[in-house]
């Protein structure tokens, strides 16, 4: 089943001089609920671009995105927010954790800004740190968290809750080659488990051995589309 | 439900110090200023507030207690004549001049009256009896004299107007605006001190109205029988005295400008605090934005902080002043700090605040989420 589906997207950027760049030229593509997606790509190939329409944080120039069933309107950019709480769930490169929760706070807080709140955020925050094997790393701030446990604490952020799209932004550019496998076999034994579809954005050559299917884009375009090797 | 705002504020513990440095400071700044206004006030219309009238009949224009105008003495006749008055008094107060043992000369107001115990004043005796200042050139001398006169003990003799007078009793709390000692003596005595402008003359009837009367229409009666007089109730002559002095001096400007300018720095501080702050947190409200939240999660974030920030300052900066006022009673100035008027300065702060905040608001309604992505 699709849950996440682009059709021709474009990007147009103003630059300084007025002059527009055209970062995405006609994006397709479709992710399914229980599918990990690597998109692969050199730098300023446009993976961010993608990513950050694909999760509703920017509006494409022209195309059609459909996120968990809703045609994203881009004459409506007020509801974007309201997507993005019901169906995806981010992880970032730098882990963008608040440095003053703990590990369980950051996670409930997530649920909060969500719509879910009191015991039932509690339990679900925990219920995901538990998953990502942090349970007796709860009450740490992130600042006494290791890079892997900061990672485990973003995936167990986006995982908390019900959205059945994560969206990971180069997950294992900050953590060591043996980290970064241990934290990218757990990301996909859970999102398998709970049939979200996870869509990475990556230049780590091990997200493939993780992936079901790789996208190549370069220069704004899909170069290639299969199974992962 | 998790509270980033508070967390987030405490976490950075010296920022939060610096914030609510800067609020206590403004808080302080106000309480201090305008409760010495508030004191000096006081002093200008302590008397009033004290003596037990209704109503005082003043000469006309009469700006405040401590500049009397005299009027004949007659006059209080034709008030006690008035339906629903039940006491009427002559009262002067007057300017005099004391010659000290030192040889030094300084000023008193005098208040004289025929019997002191019927209006309630003076209201804090601390020795001698209000009785025996008919019976020869005595006077009582309020405490805060010390201050201008030196010690002075019950039994001393002072020269007032070149008569030789004992002080046979002592009072506290009787103040003027101008600090100037307050003295009490006999009506008649006081008439005789200055035959020249106080023989047959008054310069105050104090009213003291029957039960049930209608002091509107008791005031409108004395007025119609009285038209060269002014006549007040006790709020509006006190109110009236009180103002001459703000409107006068410049002291009312002074105080608002103080007051100004501790709200401004108020301002500054926790503006310019906040608004590092948020710069600081940027990449932490995107990531907000990123997860669904809107500029009004944001807000209610910033607002949070603004109001604790303003509410630990407001505790601070209030025990400060009061913790002050044991040393200002110290120079003989009075801080006072009503209820009404701390929670006017708490409601002041938390304005304050939210005002500081509303800098940091425009920034946030900018957060672009795609941040998160950056490196």
């Amino acid at each position: 089943m699709t849950v996440l589906e682009a059709r021709t997207i474009t990007k147009e950027f103003r630059e300084g001089r007025g002059e527009a760049v055209s970062v995405l030229k006609g994006v397709s593509l479709d992710v399914h609920r229980g599918e990990i997606v690597a998109l692969e790509g050199p730098s300023g190939s446009g993976k961010t671009t993608l990513l950050s329409i694909l999760g509703c944080i920017l509006t494409p120039s022209s195309g059609t995105v459909v996120v968990d069933g809703e045609e994203v309107d881009l004459g409506r950019p007020g509801r974007l927010p309201a997507i993005r709480r019901k169906s995806i769930g981010f992880v970032f490169q730098q882990f963008n954790l608040f440095p003053s929760l703990t590990a369980l706070e950051n996670v409930e807080y997530a649920l909060n800004v969500k719509g879910q709140k009191g015991a039932g955020a509690r339990r679900e925050a925990e219920r995901v740190i538990d998953a990502v094997g942090l349970s007796d790393r709860r009450s740490f701030l992130p600042r006494d968290l290791s890079g892997g446990q900061k990672q485990r604490v973003a995936i167990a952020r986006a995982l908390a809750g019900t959205a059945p799209i994560l969206l990971a932004d180069e997950p294992t550019a900050n953590l060591d080659s043996h980290i970064g496998g241990q934290v990218l076999e757990m990301f996909r034994a859970l999102a398998k488990k709970e049939d979200r579809a996870l869509l990475i954005v990556t230049h780590d050559p091990k997200v493939r051995t993780v992936s079901d299917r790789v996208l190549q884009i370069r220069d704004g375009l899909i170069a290639a589309d299969g199974l992962a090797a | 439900m998790v509270d980033l705002a508070t967390k987030s504020l405490l976490h950075d513990k010296l920022r939060f110090i610096i914030t609510v440095s800067g609020v206590a400071f403004a808080v302080t700044l106000v309480f201090v200023q305008v409760g010495l206004f508030l004191g000096l006030l006081d002093n200008a219309s302590v008397t009033i507030d004290h003596i037990s009238a209704d109503l005082w009949v003043t000469s006309r224009n009469t700006p405040n207690v401590d500049f009397a105008h005299t009027f004949p003495d007659t006059a209080v006749k034709r008030v006690r004549s008035v339906p629903g008055v039940a006491q009427a008094d002559n009262l002067i107060v007057w300017f005099v001049t004391v010659n000290l043992p030192s040889g030094a000369q300084e000023g008193s107001l005098v208040y004289a009256l025929d019997d002191f115990r019927n209006w309630n004043i003076p209201w804090n005796v601390e020795s001698g009896d209000l009785g025996d200042l008919k019976r020869g050139q005595y006077f009582f001398l309020d405490d805060s004299a010390v201050k201008r006169y030196g010690q002075f003990a019950v039994g001393e003799y002072r020269e007032i107007l070149g008569q030789r007078m004992k002080i046979i009793g002592r009072t506290k709390d009787a103040r003027s605006f101008t600090t100037t000692p307050i003295s009490f003596i006999d009506f008649d005595r006081a008439q005789t001190l200055n035959p020249q402008s106080l023989q047959g003359k008054t310069t105050y009837v104090l009213v003291k109205l029957a039960p049930g009367a209608d002091v509107n229409a008791v005031k409108a009666e004395i007025t119609r029988r009285l038209p060269y007089n002014d006549v007040y109730t006790k709020k509006e002559w006190a109110t009236r005295s009180r103002g001459y002095w703000v409107k006068s001096t410049g002291i009312g400007l002074n105080m608002y400008i103080t007051v100004f300018l501790g709200c401004l720095v108020g301002i500054v501080v926790v503006a310019q605090t906040l608004y590092t702050s948020t710069m600081e947190h940027i990449k932490e409200f995107g990531t907000v934005k990123a997860i669904g939240g809107g500029n009004l999660d944001i807000y209610r974030i910033l607002g949070k902080q603004a109001s604790i920030a303003a509410v630990a300052g407001f505790l601070l900066g209030a025990l400060m002043s009061y913790a002050m006022r044991p040393v200002i009673a110290k120079i003989d100035l009075k801080l006072i700090i009503t209820p009404a008027f701390a929670a006017i300065v708490f409601a002041g702060s938390i304005a304050m605040c939210l005002g500081a905040a509303m800098i940091s608001f425009r920034k946030v309604a900018s957060i672009d989420p795609a941040l998160v992505f950056r490196g």
